[in-house]
């Protein structure tokens, strides 16, 4: 009697799996047999007699619902005139060069207008809010006091500490990279992008930890296009003089 | 009402138009239908497809995006460009052509599978033709400006300023046509 129970939300269950699966795909709504699974329920409904059977059930319900509403968006997208074939697009899309997707883009695009003010309201709420700002380092006080230590820095001695470089290879290293740097740059420099790549995402901070030292050391600069946000490397003959400034760069996982 | 007094109010109206249109009130951009009706008076449309004409001399023109509910009153008015700008005028604004062909694949992408796709589905496909870093800084670059959605399932839809700015058809259609132009003889 109990396994027969079992088996029976079993299938509710499945059923509700199934409604998710498609909802959260670009699967075809059309796939779920929504007659079929409102008579599965309707045949189950009598026999739960626990609020969790009953819950479970109007969730099943509540998860055709969600189908229907897609199968109704499904049909409208394919009576408009966007729809096309997806094969053939996918197909073009797959052919077609970067360049040739972005004027595509840019030819059908109209750029909204509009004027960004600051109005003497909202210089009032920002003068409000500067004038009970707490000084930082009451605000980073308060905080991070309760999160132990805070994000912090890690030197070149704690890296030979945690053995992932030894003195000597860390050198010659810095040299390599240095040496790769110099051959790969034209006068335009290298992508910091292209040439911070390494062969896993190791590799790729181990290179961004060598280049942020040569640049540190001032025997590379790098340049950023404040439009672009294009990062050049550029190596340096001789030691760079003048004034320097940080900046955060952020390595992602290739 | 004389003539000259029906043209004076009509420029009246039209430069309050213009005013409300482009300031820019919350979040995002335009001026829903039942506050025009508030500032312009009832007949609001016509004075927008009016000053939509005055606005062709200068390459503008007043864009109506529908609302959730099929009334004018829930559509979302708007500038917007009525030419498009070039390639290199867009590069100029701090636009990427990496990114560009991102969010073109990406829209043409998400129409294929009938307006939604999962962002896995998406980056997988984007993957062929860029590293997974673009792809991923591109894509929330512009989930983030409202040119794609991305809902708690991270399924990824055509964004509300798409549908402002963008002619999805004529971008598919252009997509469609490339690779098929007859090269003169």
């Amino acid at each position: 009697m109990s396994e027969n129970r079992d088996k029976k939300l079993e299938d509710i269950l499945r059923l509700i799996e199934l409604c998710k699966s498609v909802a959260s795909s670009s699967a075809n709504p059309f796939e779920v047999n929504i007659r079929e699974k409102l008579q599965i329920l309707k045949k189950r409904l009598p026999d739960w007699k626990f609020l969790d059977e009953l819950l479970l059930d109007s969730e099943a319900l509540h998860q055709l619902v969600q189908i229907v509403k897609l199968q109704e968006q499904w049909l409208k997208h394919r009576a408009s005139s966007l729809y096309i074939d997806p094969m053939l697009l996918e197909l073009k899309l797959r052919l077609l060069s970067k360049e040739e997707l972005a004027d595509s883009l840019v030819r059908s695009w109209h750029p909204i207008t509009q004027l960004d003010q600051l109005a003497p309201r909202g210089l009032e709420r920002a003068f409000t809010y500067w004038r009970d700002l707490a000084p930082i380092s009451e605000r980073f006080r308060e905080e991070f006091s309760k999160l132990g230590t805070v994000p912090g820095e890690i030197d070149y001695d704690e890296l030979v500490g945690m053995r992932i470089f030894s003195k000597e290879q860390f050198d010659s290293k810095l040299q390599e990279i240095y040496q790769e740097l110099a051959e790969k740059s034209s006068e335009a420099g290298v992508d910091y992008r292209i040439f911070v790549n390494g062969k896993d995402f190791e590799g790729t901070v181990i290179r961004a930890y060598l280049i942020a030292f040569l640049v540190t050391e001032g025997r590379a600069t790098l340049r950023i296009d404040p439009l672009t946000e294009k990062i050049t490397l550029f190596p340096l003959a001789e030691p760079a003089t003048g004034e320097t400034s940080s900046v955060a760069i952020e390595v992602g996982k290739a | 009402m004389t003539m000259e007094n029906e043209r004076a109010n009509l420029e009246r109206r039209m430069r309050k138009a213009l005013q409300v249109l482009l300031l820019q009130r919350g979040r995002n951009p335009g001026v829903k239908g039942w506050e025009l009706r508030r500032y312009l008076g009832r007949d609001y449309k016509k004075i927008t497809e009016v000053l939509s004409g005055e606005l062709k001399t200068f390459g503008l023109e007043v864009f109506v995006v529908p609302g959730l509910e099929p009334t004018e009153e829930s559509a979302r008015f708007m500038l917007r460009f009525r030419d498009s700008p070039t390639l290199t005028e867009f590069e100029t604004a701090g636009h990427r052509i990496d990114d560009l062909a991102v969010l073109a694949a990406s829209i043409a992408f998400i129409n294929a599978k009938q307006g939604r796709a999962s962002r896995k589905e998406i980056e997988h496909f984007l993957r062929e033709k860029f590293p997974k870093w673009r792809v991923d800084y591109s894509l929330d670059r512009y989930i983030k400006r409202g040119y794609i959605d991305q809902d708690d399932e991270a399924l990824l839809r055509i964004g509300w300023r798409t549908r402002a700015e963008i002619d999805e058809k004529s971008l598919i259609t252009l997509i469609l046509a490339r690779g098929n132009e007859v090269s003169p003889p």
